[in-house]
């Protein structure tokens, strides 16, 4: 009973088989296994070490953690970072879903408004910094200038301000990414069937009813994707606050990767830097699991 | 997995570590060529001069330049070294960065070969004790560069004030800056201009000697915050948060004729006669010595030394050794003068053959007769975080985000933080 259980399922099973198999993945393989999990496997090891490069490691147990956990530029970083994933995944799930909707009604002009939405995405990120430096800029930015003349006789110092710089770099992450969900949006809401909305008609679904019992719905899958992908990228961050701030004023936007990267190739402390990523690893993670568990009751309808 | 996993570990680590020690070093039959990294060489003519100089002295040695963007210098250089790169010799261009190499057994000591070519390490004006780590001479002293007062003389001219003396204090600098700023708006003449870098503050705290960055309680910074503050507030000096959310250089506003006064090093001279000559810029100039406490004698000042070292590594080290002390020697630090740099080695004449380069205004000679240089920054351990560190205070002080009691309180907890790990 047991053999013949098992014959299916290991049915044409030959190691010749296998091989082939294996070398089709092989290519990629090598590629994840030097580039990703030889890397990632070292800087878990890392993590217990102290090593400056160069040098012999001394494995020092958890002490990089209990430095990291005691130094305040982690903890401040740690805090700025989850402050910032909050705003922008919001901020950014809420206006791409509402660009998404405009944008899918016949609209004048629709194609333009859609390539403008989505532009900031593939424009390179240094030259946006310079831009939005100059935007933000506190005496003559144009930012400024306008907040001026509609009134406001103080307006913010923005990336001179410890106050606002994170503010700043939040609008700035929001108007860079918010053209990418849009587009993940608009095409989830072209696979919604016409069918479902005239349905609803006929039962007397106003326009926001539609929108709230329809769309939203059907959306869940595309959300669900949306908000992963924010949250991880938002946890990621780098490159936008190294061009904008440089972590600075202060530390005041020193997010997770830039103190990663400070400890690295400042300090030269691998151990603290990949004990720092490890932290960063199982936020992410646990995030990660909470949002697919959470996933499977959303979606359980369809 | 896990076993194969640490096997594959293990091969790459031994690996690293065997082409790190390097070898033998190698004869090749004729021609050696020794890699020299170093940064922005398109700016900086004299090193092709010096290059080839040593190229017609050696020529079974050939130098190749590997050119690397200036910003990246540092962390690229600590990579290649790292990574066992085949590169022979290089610049070490924060001369503090030379005890972190160190410390990672990447300087090749170089005291048998200074012994055995007979260097008097007296030339170097003492620079070289900054990189003689535990009794051994890691680098040789190539060029030095140090601060001093630029200043606008059309500025000076139109209010009437004396041009500044090698013999200032800062409390009459900024009076004369108070004096000399006229204008409102687009077309203001501000008295002077300090950069955002710390270094343009801390600098006239560590400039008695007897203070360092690395001290961990910082008070004597204190009255260079209180002044720049107060200049601020006056108006005669540019808003630093202006600056630095324009990322405006600071050779914009001197060399467009907007400022009076410009502390900066002296590296910055060869860059105003560049922008005069390329029509750029049409500022009468002068350079004078840098301002000093009334307690700290003229002619004291901070700088910096750039040192060239060679890789432990290499494989060439006997023809890396003959180029860095080619660079250093008094042929070298002839062609640097000639390109208006000051070389570590500098005497009377070669500041007299940089005073006489084309483009340089009158005076240069007796301003750049100074007595002391200290090192803005020491080349000791942690010398790296600290400065980030410090210059993390510095942005929050001058922007009026913390008080200077506070802020200077905030430096010394964070360097016992930073430094006890």
């Amino acid at each position: 009973m047991r053999s013949a259980r098992r014959k299916p399922y290991m049915a044409g099973y030959t190691v010749k088989g296998a091989l082939v198999g294996y070398s089709f993945i092989l290519p990629n393989f090598i590629g994840f296994l030097f580039f990703i999990l030889i890397p990632v496997v070292f800087s878990f090891v890392l993590s217990f070490a102290k090593w400056d490069g160069f040098n012999a490691m001394q494995f020092i147990g958890v002490r990089n953690f209990t430095l990291i956990f005691t130094d305040r530029v982690f903890k401040n970083s740690l805090s700025k970072t989850i402050g910032y994933t909050v705003f922008t995944v919001i901020c950014t799930m809420v206006l791409s879903l509402f660009l998404s909707v405009v944008l899918n009604n016949k609209l004048k002009g629709r194609d333009l408004f859609r390539s403008a939405i989505f532009f900031p995405y593939v424009a390179s990120i240094v030259a946006v910094g310079a831009v939005w430096q100059a935007m933000f800029q506190k005496d003559f930015g144009p930012i400024n200038t306008f907040l001026r003349a509609v009134g406001m006789t103080n307006p913010p110092g923005w990336f001179a301000s410890t106050k606002y710089a994170m503010t700043a770099l939040i609008i700035v992450s929001v108007w860079k990414f918010m053209g990418y969900y849009m587009i993940i949006y608009l095409a989830a809401l072209q696979d919604i069937p016409r069918q479902l909305y005239e349905a609803a008609t006929i039962d007397g679904a106003n326009a926001w009813q539609q929108f709230r019992r329809v769309t939203v719905p059907m959306l869940t899958p595309a959300t669900f994707f949306v908000f992963i992908m924010l949250t991880i990228n938002s946890f990621k961050v780098f490159d936008l606050v190294y061009v904008l701030t440089e972590g600075g004023p202060g530390i005041s936007t020193t997010v997770l990767v830039k103190y990663i990267y400070d400890q690295s190739f400042i300090a030269w402390n691998y151990g603290k830097a990949s004990a720092a990523s490890m932290v960063l690893f199982s936020i992410v993670a646990v995030v990660t699991v909470i949002q697919f568990r959470i996933e499977r009751k959303w979606t359980s309808f369809m | 997995m896990k076993k194969t996993l640490t096997i594959i570990l293990v091969v790459m680590i031994t690996m690293t570590s065997i082409f790190a020690a390097g070898t033998k070093e190698s004869a090749a039959g004729g021609v050696t060529t020794i890699k020299l990294a170093n940064w922005d060489t398109s700016t900086m003519a004299y090193i092709p001069a010096l290059i080839s100089a040593f190229e017609a002295k050696n020529p079974t040695i050939k130098v190749e330049v590997i050119d690397i963007p200036s910003a990246d210098y540092v962390t690229k250089l600590n990579v290649m070294l790292n990574g066992g790169s085949d590169l022979d010799a290089f610049y070490i261009k924060e001369a503090d960065k030379a005890k972190e190499f160190f410390d990672k057994g990447q300087l090749a000591d170089l005291t048998g070969y200074a012994a055995a070519d007979k260097i008097d390490l007296a030339s170097f004006n003492g620079t070289d004790k900054t990189f003689t780590f535990d009794g051994k001479l890691s680098a040789l002293p190539a060029r030095t560069d140090f601060y001093v007062l630029f200043y606008n003389k059309d500025i000076f001219d139109a209010a009437g004030v004396a041009y500044p003396s090698n013999d200032m204090t800062w409390t009459e600098f900024e009076q004369v800056a108070a004096k000399i700023t006229t204008g409102s708006g687009a077309t203001k003449k501000y008295g002077a201009l300090f950069h955002t870098w710390q270094a343009l503050v801390m600098n006239w705290g560590v400039q008695d000697g007897k203070h360092s960055i690395m001290d961990g309680s910082y008070g004597f910074f204190k009255p260079y915050y209180e002044m720049l503050l107060r200049m601020q507030r006056a108006g005669t000096v540019m808003d630093y948060a202006t600056l630095k959310t324009s990322n405006i250089h600071y050779s914009t506003p001197f060399i467009q004729g907007n400022v009076g006064m410009l502390p900066m090093g002296t590296w910055f001279m060869s860059t105003v006669i560049d922008k005069i000559k390329s029509g750029e810029s049409t500022v009468r100039w002068g350079v004078a010595t840098i301002p000093h406490a009334a307690d700290v004698p003229a002619g004291y000042t901070v700088g910096s030394t750039t040192p060239i070292a060679v890789n432990n590594a290499s494989k060439k080290k006997d023809a890396a050794w003959k180029f860095a002390s080619f660079v250093t020697s008094a042929e070298g630090a002839a062609i640097y003068a000639k390109y208006g740099q000051i070389p570590a080695t500098a005497t009377a004449e070669t500041l007299e053959a940089i005073a006489s380069m084309d483009g340089m205004p009158a005076g240069v000679v007796e301003a750049l007769k100074v007595t002391n240089i200290s090192p803005d920054r020491p080349a000791m351990d942690k010398v790296g975080v600290v400065d980030q560190m410090l210059g993390e205070e510095h942005s929050l002080i001058m922007l009026g985000e913390n008080s200077i009691d506070k802020g200077l309180a905030e430096m010394a907890a964070r360097f016992k933080e930073v430094t006890r790990d």
